[in-house]
């Protein structure tokens, strides 16, 4: 459907795009993924001719759009776009929003595109809201607008631009079901995310891209489970997890509590869940304090929307020594907070460092 | 943390804002022994405000109540409730320490 040839982008003398080749077959639900500022989300707005790609060509069912000739208008409606900011016309109802394009671009008449705009808000969930305007709805609302108008013009495809950057952790479900649901119905999409568990559980393919190129690509399980190349390795690691070293009794709590809670927020957990999870970590670097004047402590949390397993694990350098046994402890009240909060805790004496590892709970009323 | 003091007919009124954790419960001992130094031995501790405490926070609790018994004083909790309130009944601190609802019942309590 879409055959992307050696495509480059610079802005002045900044190289964003290097050399991007690839395809995108009709049906197929495309994730982007990397770091920030590697080109994934101008890659997409190239496709979109938002922005003239500096070099390479851009096929579209063989058509190649970068021809002087080719009707940019037709094209943008063959493959649409959703924004992180929603970009919805704010004077405008949400009807309003749903059937401007369609009447203006594609000629439709004003009762055709009203039942079709109500039928697609009706697949995302928000029929009722068909009156209001942009401004008294939610973001995640919005978003979901968003889509709708942006199927209401029949796209080919649809391209995603981190559609969930700008939501709260309570509204990014709501968003990311509704493309769950376009891609079960075999919509094609390109969708630059950096939410990992719907990349790897709504995606045919994965592209990995760092430094201006399609550093790895392949099934979600072949990059999230087992990615060949170091740096997609890196990312996947780090994206999946967070690891903090803490070497100094005199450590940064709050620093931490920070890193920890915008790790819960991207694995969008519960409050309940984070608030747990920061006094756990909290009464471990208690226990842990007498022994940071000589002792390194690795911590590293993991979670999986899949199975739901939130894991802390401590790895500590030393003498071999459970710090949990009581006669280490001054008394057994972080201890008993720790248990109150944890499904089970494991300790193992593994390669010479000392491991503990806690399965959090996840479902505390 | 937050913490501010008002003197009532009999007791001092204590009221914590924030988080009582490994960072703030050494201000909160500092400030509870010196009003203790002075001379106040009857007090209750407003936790409406409280979002979020540590042992570190209980053990700053059971030092006050040490110090209190020490001196013959007396301490009682009101508004301990939600994430605070699960905290203190994981280490069974709701039994030892005199709990009431309100600032008011709490007053009341230590007439």
């Amino acid at each position: 459907m879409i055959r992307i040839e050696h495509l480059s982008k610079k802005f002045g003398d900044l190289t964003v795009l290097k050399d991007i080749t690839t395809d995108i077959k009709t049906g197929e639900v495309v994730s982007i993924i990397g770091p920030s500022g590697t080109g994934k989300s101008t890659l997409l707005r190239c496709l979109n001719l938002l922005e003239m790609p500096s070099g390479g060509s851009i096929y579209i069912n063989g058509v190649d759009i970068l021809d002087k000739n080719t009707d940019v208008a037709k094209i943008r409606q063959k493959m649409n776009m959703v924004f992180q900011s929603f970009n919805l016309f704010s004077h405008l109802s949400v009807m309003e929003n749903l059937t401007l394009g369609p009447i203006k671009l594609k000629g439709m008449s004003k009762p055709a595109a009203q039942a079709k705009a109500l039928e697609l808000l009706r697949l995302v969930g928000l029929a009722e809201k068909a009156g209001n305007y942009p401004d008294e709805l939610s973001g995640g609302q919005q978003q979901r607008v968003a889509i709708a108008r942006c199927l209401a013009m029949e796209p080919e495809i649809i391209l995603f631009d981190e559609p969930t950057s700008a939501l709260d952790p309570t509204m990014i479900r709501e968003v990311l079901a509704v493309i769950h649901r376009l891609a079960r119905e075999g919509m094609t999409m390109a969708i630059v995310t950096h939410e990992m568990d719907f990349a790897r559980n709504v995606s045919n393919r994965v592209l990995y891209m760092d430094e201006g190129l399609i550093y790895e690509e392949g099934t979600p399980e072949q990059i999230f489970e087992h990615p060949q190349k170091a740096r997609t390795q890196a990312f996947i690691n780090r994206i999946l997890s967070y690891t903090r070293r803490i070497s100094s009794p005199d450590y940064d709590l709050y620093a931490m509590n920070a890193e920890i809670e915008a790790f819960c927020e991207k694995q969008i957990l519960p409050k309940q869940t984070r608030n747990d999870l920061l006094l756990v970590v909290e009464e471990l670097l208690q226990i842990y304090k007498p022994y940071l004047r000589t002792a390194v402590l690795d911590m590293t949390i993991t979670y999986s929307e899949k199975t739901e397993r939130l894991e802390l694990v401590c790895e500590s350098t030393g003498e071999p020594a459970n710090p949990l046994e009581s006669e280490r402890l001054t008394d057994d009240l972080g201890l008993m907070i720790i248990r109150n909060l944890t499904e089970s805790i494991d300790y193992r004496w593994i390669d010479g460092k000392n491991r503990l590892q806690f399965l959090i709970k996840t479902n505390r009323p | 943390m937050d913490l501010h003091t008002r003197v009532e007919s009999h007791a001092t009124v204590v009221t914590i804002s924030g988080r009582l954790d490994a960072v703030t419960a050494p201000e909160y001992e500092k400030r509870i022994r010196e009003m203790i130094d002075s001379g106040a031995v009857s007090f209750v501790v407003d936790f409406d405000q409280v979002d979020y405490i540590s042992s570190a926070g209980l053990r700053a609790l059971l030092l006050m109540t040490k110090l209190l018994n020490a001196k013959g004083g007396r301490v009682c909790l009101a508004n301990v409730k939600g994430n605070v309130r699960s905290v203190f009944e994981m280490c069974g601190f709701c039994a030892v320490f005199r709990m009431e609802n309100s600032v008011a019942e709490a007053l009341a309590a230590l007439a």
